[in-house]
């Protein structure tokens, strides 16, 4: 084992070579410096793998053979190790990523490089104070020199307000040192922390000027000015060290000397960094410039941490692993968004659409942002969770919120760039070059950021049963995206069947699990299915969709709330990419992260109440919450509810659904939303009926369900594009499953759930042949359409099917939805919400009227008339779909009988359906489907007979064989009535759609905006503003801590 | 004769009675609206030389497959709600296929013959077919507000929603009918009941003078002969459902004959009385007043 103290002998050999020698080796520097470096890294890390396997233990290095306080030691520990294996990993990148630009400055410019990254090693390794002191320094003087080699008046600026911020700062240090060591007659730190300065009145000072300094290093807000401009102005190859080894020193060093303060200034240090996260985030929004962006991004999540460290005692014992995956994730994913800006070259957020043009770099961009918000796979994903399980353990429910929130508003911006870069337009923008030495170091932090999610999550209880075949699967997929549609598309539907054969035998016995495993799964197999229609790559769209559909089936395995989140986070992100394929779907795309993203938040902390009341993560832990179990069921429903698109939620939905493509729009609806179904059943299973909050949230998710139908299907009449009438249309109808679901009655539940398969069933006949139709014209908008009967009759019949089963008309099986309400309100007494939920039912016959009539009824329009039936591999799926309607529609006990009977196993109260042979019976009422289908269609054969028989000779004439207004008229556009079908319909009730609940959202983001543009102003770039800010943090703390 | 036989044959007797007595109440009531108009109003027999016409004309045309369907699906709906329907309370016969299905069955096969007529309509390719459909599903949205409310009242009063039960409940007196027993739910309904009718002021959707009959614009022949026939078996059976959930249902033909006629003059009496409504007038007006007498018959019963 090579010793640490090389790490110092060789970064200073390096050092001094260059001074001496530095004109002699020029044309070698460049690569002697990446040696050291990769020396450097290469002793770090095999003393990192050592504590590992735990094969040493932590020494001390004693300099001069004297042992403290005569000398200076320094320390290699598992702490250490890491820390130093990471700053040493991204120097070396780093030095490999500025190559060019650190051979062009000359050698000074290297020796400076090497000096930085051997003082932050230093500054990790030393237990001296005075030597810590001094290396800080040095790591000072050596950044405002590295920034200097930008050589813009920019960074000169940024360079001086630096050094005079860490002069200020370090000079404090200096004062604080001296008193400690006057105190505690030593600078060991192990000394200073066993002397208890704290215990007298100066000493205490000796204490608050050591601390606060070490904190003001990292950046705190709002006295970062000067390190927020550093970030701005430095080249990102800078930046990127600056962030990801600065930033992990300088909170080893609080880690070091955090002692000193005690239990006390845990909690200053909990709070200040609490301030940084969220203030710095919030700031954050308002960056159109790419670095300065990273900068408060950075400075966040250093503040993350620091919360993370005061908050310690509180984790359980779990801070190690906590404070490892936010910090690793913050670490690489850092590093690696400030290089991608150094490729790009764009400051401005806008032009990094740019991006695209690299498809390589923007996967790396959406693995670092994803990564750096703690989405699955990826280690803050892990470290989140554990982190806000823990501090819920302990009770700390504010510091829960205050964590939430500021990740809340990182994302919000983070997404916001995101979704930009992956759909502005960037054929303006010029093309740039990619050199392989910039794009290594990302490649491979991007790389490792996978591999340590898959690391990280073995530490995790609730992840250990994690499926991961299914994710490799989805690796392979994306691995072969260069091969044709036809191709992938097979394969993932081999996969899909094969994910669904090894699943089937988990869920044996378990009805409503088997019921979404079909939705889910088999919903996947359908929708690829019509996937066969697309004849391009389709470049991205397999990975994703099978994201997604991975996602959901994990909802069904999972086995604890765990794997809830992580399949629920998955599931998002596939169908993210999913949604915003379409041409205008950025906002609505990033609209919907955002609510998912809420919603995520909303239900990890209801998931936190719910394992801090009964300290397991299992799925048992949703029965029977007792820490607030109002709000925590609130919160998980509402992250559930933000899914099933329900009132109050529901803003992003018709955009997003109104602009997917066909098969997308069926993935999104027929099957995506039902996976907030299904969260809401498992809730509900777990939370009950009886107890007194059950019953109160039972009764306002009644009333979102309710509204939820009402909105959403007057607003559906009121569309003109055919998509976004079908996108409205599931808001209604999962309002009524929601309703269903929140009567909490075998009744109810029945319904609900039979809603929940019907709508899958006619819904994907909808979303298959309109979205078939409207790729076929090129247009979703109806009243462009008409007379298609005559052109496309398979279409017609498929949908006049789909949409007599929707409104609920006998004999299809739409009815028994109605009929089942009708029963359930009457005896479970939900006679308000009833009555808007069946005036919803009523007000749904508009605008399916409309969709019928105005595409394949009326006119033809003259382009059209040589337009053909949709696609066969959307009809096949279609029929498929149609066939299972009309068989349940003869025999819906084949889903009822089953489904009642595990309703009563499932213990849900209320009168039970009974059944007689065909006939379904309750206390009030009586309905035989069989006997209605045979009735009706007797009926309807005899009386067409007697039509036949009457007008057996009737001429065929077209449509537009008639006369209206006194006149022939003369275009089918003029006598096509389609647009603003329901204009006085319209007047009369369109109040009740007034977009209220999109004007408070929009209210809230301007608001957070505003908020954010008014913060910002304390950055006024000015170098004695930012000592003023320096100052009045240090004395304002000060006040507050010593009273 | 075996028994479902015999059952077949009661109940086709009861579609001859219904539509016979339908064609004379709507001829008796044109006759009784051209005299307050001071006209001398159409022979008695109209109605059916219309039809005889109307199933014996030479020449027609259609405008496509869906064309032809909607007078199927029109008479379809109002013949399956007659099925449905109990006619006479205590007759074997005459009760129809009622144990197939209850009150919800009814009031959501209504719609079968609405949307089948829409369709049929719509592919005739009229503007003022459309025009007029628009209306009609517009105004009948709101239609069912008190409707349901009046419903789901007497629901819970009976504690059943099948028709039979409910009047079976209302026997034993006239004091017994839901008319005294729920006059709430009973106002709801016979206020829904105008829209439902849709005579004045609830006729927009034909209106004569401006959109020339709406919806059947261009039916014509043997498929406006369908469409007469439908809408005099549903305006006795519409009246009959009335009969049966409000007004104590029916023990024998006669009192069915003089119970459907009154409530059907009281459509015919208001729309004497009132002008048309516009669409937004009408589209409103039943969530106001009718709805909330609606709401009250359900608050009493909390």
């Amino acid at each position: 084992m090579v010793g640490p103290i090389y790490i110092i002998a060789i970064a200073l050999g390096l050092a001094f070579a260059m001074g001496l020698f530095g004109k002699a080796l020029k044309s070698v520097t460049g690569a002697l410096l990446l040696a050291g470096l990769a020396a450097m890294t290469f002793i770090s890390g095999q003393w990192l793998w050592a504590f590992l396997n735990d094969a040493v233990t932590t020494s001390q290095i004693f300099t001069a053979g004297f042992k403290p306080p005569y000398s200076i030691n320094l320390q290699m520990g598992i702490g250490e190790a890491f820390f130093t294996f990471i700053i040493n990993l991204v120097g070396l990148l780093g030095a490999l990523y500025m190559y060019q630009d650190l051979d062009k400055k000359g050698e000074q410019i290297k020796m400076i490089f090497i000096v930085f990254i051997m003082s932050m090693n230093v500054v990790v390794m030393t237990r001296d104070m005075f030597n810590l002191f001094v290396f800080l320094e040095i790591e000072s003087i050596a950044v405002a020199g590295l920034v200097l080699m930008s050589n813009t008046g920019k960074s000169f600026q940024a360079g001086i307000k630096y050094l005079i911020a860490t002069g200020i700062i370090s000079g404090l240090l200096l004062i604080g040192i001296i008193f400690a060591y006057y105190f505690a007659g030593s600078l060991n730190i192990d000394n200073l922390i066993a002397a208890n300065l704290g215990a007298s009145k100066a000493g205490v000072i000796a204490v608050f000027l050591i601390l606060i300094t070490v904190i003001l290093e990292l950046k705190p807000f709002p006295a970062n000015g000067w390190g927020i401009d550093l970030y701005t102005a430095a080249n990102p190859g800078l930046g990127a060290l600056i962030s990801a080894a600065t930033a992990s020193s300088g909170f080893y060093v609080l880690y070091k000397l955090l002692p000193l303060g005690g239990a006390e200034w845990m909690n200053y240090v909990a709070i200040i960094g609490g301030i940084t996260f969220v203030g710095s985030n919030l700031i954050g929004i308002k960056q159109s410039d790419a670095n300065r962006l990273l900068g408060y991004s950075s400075v966040g999540q250093v503040g993350l941490l620091m919360t993370i460290l005061g908050l310690s005692p509180y984790l359980n014992g779990k801070f190690t692993f906590i404070a490892f995956s936010i910090l690793i994730s913050h670490y690489l994913a850092k590093a690696g968004l400030f290089w991608i800006s150094g490729i790009i070259k764009q400051k401005d957020i806008k032009n990094w659409s740019n991006l695209r043009k690299e498809p390589i770099l923007m996967v790396l961009f959406g693995t670092f942002i994803f990564a750096l918000l703690g989405f699955p796979p990826f280690p803050g994903f892990f470290g989140k969770w554990e982190l806000i399980m823990e501090l819920a353990a302990s009770g700390m429910f504010s510091w829960m919120t205050v964590i939430l929130a500021g990740s809340f508003i990182e994302g919000i911006y983070l997404l916001r760039w995101f979704s930009n870069t992956l759909k502005f337009d960037n054929s303006e923008l010029p093309s740039f070059k990619v050199k392989l030495n910039k794009v290594i170091p990302p490649i491979f932090f991007g790389v490792a950021i996978y591999g340590l999610g898959y690391y990280a999550g073995t530490f995790v209880e609730g992840a250990r049963e994690i499926y991961y075949l299914p994710l490799l699967f989805i690796v392979f997929i994306a691995f072969i995206d260069f091969l044709p549609a036809w191709i992938k598309n097979t394969i993932s539907i081999v996969g899909v069947i094969a994910y669904m054969y090894v699943l089937f035998p988990t869920v044996e016995g378990d009805l409503l699990r088997q019921i979404f495993l079909w939705i889910f799964l088999g919903g996947a197999v359908i929708t690829l299915a019509s996937g066969y229609y697309n004849k391009t790559k389709r470049v991205g769209f397999y990975p994703m969709a099978l994201s997604m559909f991975a996602g959901l089936a994990m909802l069904i395995s999972a086995k604890n709330l765990f794997e809830i989140l992580y399949g629920w986070e998955l599931m998002t992100i596939g169908s993210y990419f999913l949604l915003i394929r379409g041409k205008k779907s950025l906002p609505h795309g990033y609209s919907y992260l955002m609510f998912s993203l809420g919603g995520s938040y909303t239900m990890m902390f209801g998931f936190a109440l719910a394992f801090a009341s009964s300290g397991s993560i299992g799925l048992e832990a949703l029965t029977g919450i007792t820490i607030f179990p109002t709000l925590a069921y609130s919160l998980i429903l509402l992250g559930f509810l933000t899914k099933t698109a329900s009132f109050g939620v529901h803003t992003w939905l018709p955009g997003a659904h109104g602009e997917a493509v066909a098969d997308i729009h069926f993935m999104a609806s027929a099957i995506l939303l039902k996976a907030g179904v299904f969260g809401i059943i498992l809730v509900l299973l777990g939370m009950g009926s009886e107890a007194s909050y059950a019953k109160n949230v039972l009764y306002v998710l009644g009333w979102i369900g309710a509204l939820s139908a009402l909105i959403g299907n007057v607003a559906a009449s009121f569309q003109e594009s055919a998509k976004k009438l079908l996108a409205w249309s599931s808001i209604g109808q999962l309002g009524y499953i929601v309703f269903g679901l929140a009567m909490m009655s075998h009744l109810g539940w029945t319904a609900g759930l039979f809603y929940t398969i019907t709508h899958f069933l006619y819904k994907g006949v909808l979303f298959l042949v309109i979205g078939g139709i409207a790729l076929k014209l090129g247009t979703p908008i109806m009243y462009k359409m008409g007379g298609l009967i005559h052109r496309m009759p398979f279409s017609f019949i498929a949908v006049l099917i789909a949409i007599i089963t929707l409104a609920g008309i006998p004999p299809l099986v739409g009815f028994a939805g109605k009929w089942l309400f009708y029963n359930a309100i009457i005896t479970e007494g939900y006679y308000f919400q009833g009555i808007v939920v069946l005036f919803s039912g009523v007000v749904a016959f508009l605008y399916l009227f409309r969709l019928i009539n105005s595409i394949f009824l009326g006119q033809l329009k003259d382009e059209h008339r040589n337009v053909k039936e949709i696609s066969i591999w959307f009809l096949m799926p279609v029929y498929l779909l149609l066939t299972a309607i009309m068989i349940i529609s003869a025999k819906p006990g084949l889903i009822l009988q089953p489904l009642g009977k595990y309703l009563v196993e499932a213990g849900l109260p209320g009168e039970v359906l009974q059944w007689n042979g065909t006939m379904a019976t309750t206390s009030l009422g009586h309905w035989d489907g069989f006997r209605v289908m045979i009735i009706i269609s007797v009926m309807f054969v005899l009386l067409l007979a007697w039509l036949l028989i009457t007008n057996a000779k009737a001429q065929k004439v077209k449509q537009f064989n008639i006369v209206y207004s006194g006149e022939r008229p003369e275009r089918p556009e003029t006598t096509h009535m389609a647009h603003n079908l329901y204009a006085g319909y319209n007047k009369a009730l369109g109040f009740i759609i007034a977009p209220y609940v999109t004007g408070f959202w929009n209210w809230m983001s301007d608001f957070i905006y505003d908020t954010a543009g008014f913060v910002r102003r304390i950055y006024s770039g000015n170098g004695q503003t930012y000592v003023l800010h320096i100052i009045v943090y240090i004395i304002a703390i000060y006040l507050i801590i010593l009273n | 004769m075996d028994n479902i036989t015999l059952k077949l044959l009661f109940t086709l007797l009861g579609l001859i009675i219904v539509l016979n007595w339908g064609l004379l109440m709507g001829a008796t009531m044109q006759k009784i609206v051209a005299r307050l108009a001071g006209r001398h109003g159409i022979p008695i027999y109209q109605p059916w030389i219309d039809l005889v016409k109307l199933y014996s004309n030479r020449t027609s045309i259609t405008h496509g497959v869906m064309f032809y369907l909607g007078p199927v699906f029109r008479l379809g709906g109002g013949v399956g709600i007659f099925l449905f329907m109990p006619l006479i309370f205590g007759s074997e016969y005459f009760t129809n296929f009622a144990w197939s299905g209850d009150l919800v069955l009814i009031l959501y096969f209504q719609f079968f013959g609405m949307l089948g007529m829409a369709l049929g309509a719509g592919d005739g390719g009229h503007p003022n077919s459309v025009i007029g459909i628009s209306r009609g599903l517009s105004q009948f949205t709101t239609i069912e507000v008190p409707m349901t409310l009046a419903v789901i009242s007497i629901a819970i009063q009976y504690q059943t929603l099948s028709i039979s039960d409910i009047v079976a409940a209302q026997q034993g007196g006239f004091l017994n009918w839901t008319i005294f027993t729920n006059p709430l739910a009973t106002a709801a309904a016979m206020l829904s009941l105008l829209g439902a009718f849709g005579h004045s002021p609830f006729n927009l959707v034909k209106a004569p003078n401006e959109i020339p009959i709406g919806p059947p614009t261009e039916y014509h022949s043997s498929f406006l002969g369908v469409l007469r026939t439908n809408s005099a078996i549903l305006h006795v059976i519409e009246a009959v459902l009335f009969m049966n959930l409000f007004f104590g249902g029916a023990t024998n033909w006669f009192e069915l004959i003089i119970k459907s006629f009154l409530i059907y003059f009281w459509s015919v009496f208001v729309g004497v009385v009132f002008p048309r409504f516009k669409i937004e007038q009408s589209v409103t007006w039943f969530l106001k007043i009718p709805a909330l007498i609606g709401v009250f018959a359900i608050i009493i019963y909390l």
